[in-house]
């Protein structure tokens, strides 16, 4: 087995001469491609989630439930929402994609972490507004089940019935309120764990290119 | 300072780019997983580079730093590359059993060396970069006698696969 090893030395040191030959610009350009990558993988997260949501979407715009929508009076609120909601959600992968493409070209430290920074503010605003419309388009489904639905019409006059109607409204509203706080503090707690990895290591990587900047 | 440490770092890198391209062979089969590896292995090292203060030779340094990385992006991928590997050197050495010219025997050695695991690999790496033993412990973290020990049993493994 040691000649055989040896013989294994000769040949691997004589291979020497065919292996790759990178420049100094190659290999320059490769010690900033880590962030770029992260970067990559918000955008993709990003369309991934995208499509995700709007197939959802799809499958819940049979003609019933739009019937339904329209028998509450909030149809046409809500498609105004959507597109709304739509409209925004491709800006934002727009700029998802774009903070990449800046990414990947980026050849100074400086410059990497402005765009790192761009990136998290970019994540931030995403969230918040996935948050808002999230509540907005909660808030109406509640008022137009509770106006216009069937059966919060029925819940409304055996609470008039029994004669409080203001403690009923005042129970109505701090109901929905916890409701949606806790849907929302799910969905946040999605989005954190979706994009806060990445964002940890992102920041990581800042920290470590503001340490060389020192 | 930022610059001038960035200059230092990729010139030095340029100038060691061998080490870290034989560590890509042994540990990958195709050319994109060698670029890929590449510059993972890249990556680690700039990272870890400000800490380096120069207590090692720059090279040895680097061994240590592409192994490690190349050892942990193995372990993640370990199955799929073994398993194909071990049938199709079977087979070689069947077909290949009456012809011992020198050229056949090295693909077989390569090959069987490709079957090992990733710290064996590691180890039959230095050894075929000539380290000497106390490199090869400091390199790998482990002790001198160690280091003989475990490059022994590689030796028994090797025999095992090219003698099933």
């Amino acid at each position: 087995m040691t000649d055989e090893l040896e013989l294994l030395k000769k040949d691997w040191q004589n291979k020497e001469d065919h292996l790759p030959k990178l420049s100094y610009d190659e290999i320059y350009k490769m010690i900033w491609k880590k962030s770029s990558s992260i970067v990559k993988w918000i955008f993709y997260i990003s369309l991934i989630e995208f499509v995700f949501w709007a197939g959802i979407n799809i499958i819940f715009s049979d003609p019933e439930s739009m019937q339904e929508l329209k028998a509450m009076h909030i149809y046409n609120v809500m498609m105004v929402l959507n597109f709304i909601n739509y409209a925004v959600i491709l800006y934002f992968i727009y700029k998802f994609y774009k903070n990449y493409k800046k990414i990947s070209f980026t050849d100074s430290s400086k410059k990497l972490m402005k765009t790192i920074l761009d990136v998290k503010k970019t994540v931030t605003q995403y969230v918040w507004f996935n948050l808002i419309i999230f509540t907005v388009t909660l808030i109406i489904s509640i008022y137009g089940v509770f106006i216009y639905g069937p059966e919060g019409k029925k819940i409304i006059e055996s609470a008039t019935q029994e004669g409080s109607e203001t403690m009923f409204w005042f129970m109505i509203i701090l109901i929905s309120i916890l409701f949606t706080a806790i849907l929302l503090v799910l969905i946040w707690l999605f989005y954190k764990l979706l994009y806060g990895i990445l964002l940890k290591r992102l920041k990581q990587n800042y920290n470590e290119l503001k340490k060389l900047e020192v | 300072m930022n610059k001038e440490l960035e200059h230092r770092f990729v010139t030095e890198l340029e100038n060691n780019q061998n080490i870290v391209h034989k560590v890509c062979t042994l540990y990958t089969n195709d050319r994109d997983s060698h670029n890929d590896l590449f510059q993972e292995i890249t990556i680690q090292l700039w990272k870890a580079y400000p800490k380096f203060r120069g207590e090692a030779k720059f090279s040895t340094w680097m061994y240590r730093v592409a192994l490690n990385t190349a050892i942990t992006l193995y372990r993640k991928s370990k199955r799929r590359v073994q398993t194909q590997d071990y049938d199709s050197v079977i087979f070689k050495i069947k077909t290949d059993e009456y012809d011992d010219t020198e050229e056949k025997q090295l693909k077989l050695m390569y090959k069987a060396v490709r079957q090992l695991g990733d710290i064996d690999k590691a180890l039959v790496f230095l050894y075929l970069e000539d380290k000497d033993y106390a490199e090869i412990s400091e390199t790998l973290g482990i002790t001198e006698v160690n280091a003989r020990v475990k490059m022994n049993r590689v030796k028994n493994k090797l025999r095992t696969i090219l003698n099933p």
